[in-house]
């Protein structure tokens, strides 16, 4: 019987593999995903996005499904990008990246297509985010819209007693060594944008760069410490090395669950910000769990505790009815203009390409 | 059945005979495993390396394209400025203050579990130096940063004793901060050979040295010292190279400025900069074999 179960899968899979083979050449065939009726393959590994395989969903979906989640978390877009893609690409089968990689993964091969008659929230998904251009390639959809959120300014109420209202003050001498950002060069958009006019930050000239990098220049002995992980950012403001900084929702929502007085906001500069997707391995091994995580992924019941855990918005219309109308509201889930103004992370290609970003970051650190 | 068991018992006889008679074959068969595993996993994976540096890539993809060229390493010596090449030396210059701190160190805490202490109590100070190996090294390091963080240990009892007003933040995230870690996480690797070289010396030796009028400093000078030579060598390549690669210290406790590790740690995780990463961790490979070079040409290596 087991014999004949695993014949069964290998023909679903080999299936499965073959389509996308075969759809590469032909682009209007549509994809075939796996029989997701079926019974998983018992496994399933994951590059994720800090809170993204939090344990109070996984162990739901692995009583669910059987499927036991292996999950390995990346603290920048190009770390995501490099675990995925080690040992050949087929060591993971499912990665979360933000627009800034998820196109990298498609030009590179390393994601395969997916069946969206196979994902059943699919339709669900707010409509700016069901086809996106960071994850839709020729009408080809590589990528299920998942959360989405803004890079915030966080700070500590108790020394800030007067909401900042501009990110100048991230380069403002009355913070000096009270300062965090990120140590990741996609930071350089955020400059570009708030200082320097860019309309499309991640598409900037050799000129702006340049100003960019005397600007990160000026701001390097204010700053206490570049965070990589999100728990970095945590334990500076717990131990109050830091005070003031740029971050991500999670960080606010994880220091207030911690009893901290830290707020966030959006200054008014405008901000960057990230919108996220499951992708499938062009060589998954375990496609059918792949898919049902990502169903269970985007349910609504299920987008509800991403949200309480990482405090993004979810990609999910649906889930209002599960958070009711204040915190959909809270969440902007519907609010399309909302969505509109954050600058979404994109991989630089021209006139500057990431190349050039990541010199001119290794030059800000020094 | 007992005809079976005879059989292997024979065969088993027919290869030792075998091996006994054929002493090449007995050498190769115990070395063999371990040169394959050097082969695949040092020679070939260091051959791998070295070729990456030579070939370039495709920015967007990050995939390797077997062009070759010397771009990284004219980037690595006179790039950006000299930015590698201050990194570089940032990371030799704090490589080599750890290793003196450690030697300085270790020498008398060595000296007094070899020479002072009872033998009885010899086994528990050695366990003493070797237990916090068992800890993870992430554990370590994020005991420092406890320590010398803004509400840390240090800046409370400094605050509480009025030596200081407000909490100082020079002691966490800089350089100070990494070489405090450094020092102390690998001060058991300096530990262990100066005292294993330092307990080998016969009473005998340093009783003649005092019967001749040799001053302590004079003993130390001329017979403590030139015998334990070997163990400090030893315990100084360990904290070398360990400082000289490690990426996790910096990381944690460290500052905005970059170290050897970290530098080749971003370029393969954070920038997708394979050709330059290689080219950087070879630059480590042939500064370590340097020091190795030099240590041997002192003649230290010999009593290994």
């Amino acid at each position: 019987m087991t014999t004949f179960l695993r014949a069964m899968l290998l023909v679903t899979v080999s299936c499965w593999v073959v389509a996308c083979g075969s759809d590469s050449n032909k682009k209007t065939t549509a994809v075939k995903g796996p029989d997701t009726s079926g019974k998983g393959e018992g496994r399933l590994n994951i590059v994720n996005w800090e809170g993204y395989a939090d344990p109070s969903y996984v162990k739901l979906f692995e009583q669910q499904t059987g499927c036991k989640v292996n999950s390995v978390p990346a603290g920048t877009s190009d770390e995501m990008f490099t675990k995925f893609r080690s040992g050949g690409g087929g060591q993971y089968d499912l990665v979360s990246p933000s627009g800034d990689a998820s196109l990298r993964l498609i030009k590179s091969g390393a994601v395969a297509p997916l069946d969206t008659s196979k994902l059943s929230h699919f339709k669900d998904l707010a409509p700016q985010l069901q086809s996106p251009a960071f994850n839709t390639v020729d009408g080809k959809n590589y990528g299920l819209s998942f959360m989405w959120g803004a890079d915030v300014l966080i700070y500590n109420a108790d020394v800030i007693k007067t909401p900042p209202t501009s990110w100048a003050d991230l380069y403002s001498p009355k913070y000096k060594g009270k300062i965090t950002v990120p140590d990741n060069p996609i930071q350089i958009a955020d400059p570009a944008l708030q200082f320097f006019g860019a309309s499309n930050p991640f598409q900037i000239d050799q000129g702006t760069l340049d100003k960019v990098k005397a600007k990160l220049l000026a701001q390097r002995p204010l700053v206490r410490k570049y965070w990589v992980l999100a728990s970095d950012f945590e334990q500076l403001f717990k131990s109050k090395d830091a005070v003031i900084g740029a971050g991500w929702p999670l960080m606010t929502n994880d220091l207030q669950k911690a009893g901290l007085n830290v707020k966030e906001v959006l200054p008014k500069e405008g901000v960057t910000g990230w919108s996220d997707s499951w992708m499938i391995s062009a060589k998954a091994k375990h496609p059918i769990c792949a898919y049902k995580y990502m169903n269970f992924a985007t349910n609504p019941k299920i987008q509800a505790k991403v949200a309480d855990v990482t405090a993004y918005s979810p990609a999910n219309t649906k889930t209002c009815a599960v958070v009711g109308a204040a915190r959909c509201k809270a969440l902007h889930i519907t609010d399309t203009k909302y969505y509109d103004t954050i600058k979404y992370w994109e991989t630089p290609t021209a006139p500057t390409n990431y190349r050039q970003w990541t010199d001119t970051w290794a030059e800000v650190r020094g | 059945m007992g005809g079976g068991a005879r059989l292997s018992v024979d065969g088993s006889r027919s290869l030792s005979r075998f091996l006994y008679a054929h002493p090449r074959g007995r050498l190769g068969l115990l070395l063999g495993p371990a040169v394959a595993w050097l082969l695949v996993f040092y020679v070939v994976a260091l051959a791998i390396l070295l070729l990456t540096s030579l070939w370039s890539q495709d920015v967007f993809t990050a995939e390797i394209v077997r062009h070759w060229n010397t771009d990284s390493y004219s980037k690595l010596f006179s790039g950006q400025n000299g930015l590698w090449l201050r990194v570089f030396g940032r990371t030799l210059l704090l490589a080599t203050i750890v290793t003196v701190v450690d030697i300085a160190l270790a020498f008398p805490l060595a000296w007094f579990m070899a020479r002072v202490l009872p033998p009885r109590w010899r086994t528990l100070a050695f366990l003493a130096v070797v237990v916090p190996l068992w800890s993870s090294i992430l554990v370590r390091i994020f005991a420092w940063r406890t320590i010398l963080g803004g509400s840390g240990v240090l800046n409370t009892f400094l605050v509480d004793t009025g030596l200081i007003a407000h909490p100082s933040s020079a002691f966490l995230y800089n350089e100070t901060a990494i070489v405090i870690t450094w020092c102390n996480v690998w001060l058991p690797f300096m530990v262990l050979p100066i005292f294993t070289a330092l307990e080998k010396i016969p009473d005998s030796t340093l009783e003649a040295a005092r019967d001749l009028g040799a001053s302590t400093w004079t003993m130390f000078r001329t017979v403590v010292f030139p015998l334990a030579l070997p163990g400090v060598v030893a315990g100084a390549i360990f904290v070398f190279a360990l400082t000289m690669g490690d990426f996790v210290a910096p990381q944690l406790v460290g500052g905005g400025s970059q170290v050897l590790g970290g530098a080749i740690k971003d370029r393969f995780g954070v920038a997708a900069d394979y050709p330059f990463g290689a080219a950087l961790a070879s630059l480590t490979l042939v500064t370590l074999m340097g020091f190795l070079f030099l240590s041997r040409r002192a003649g230290a290596l010999e009593n290994l």
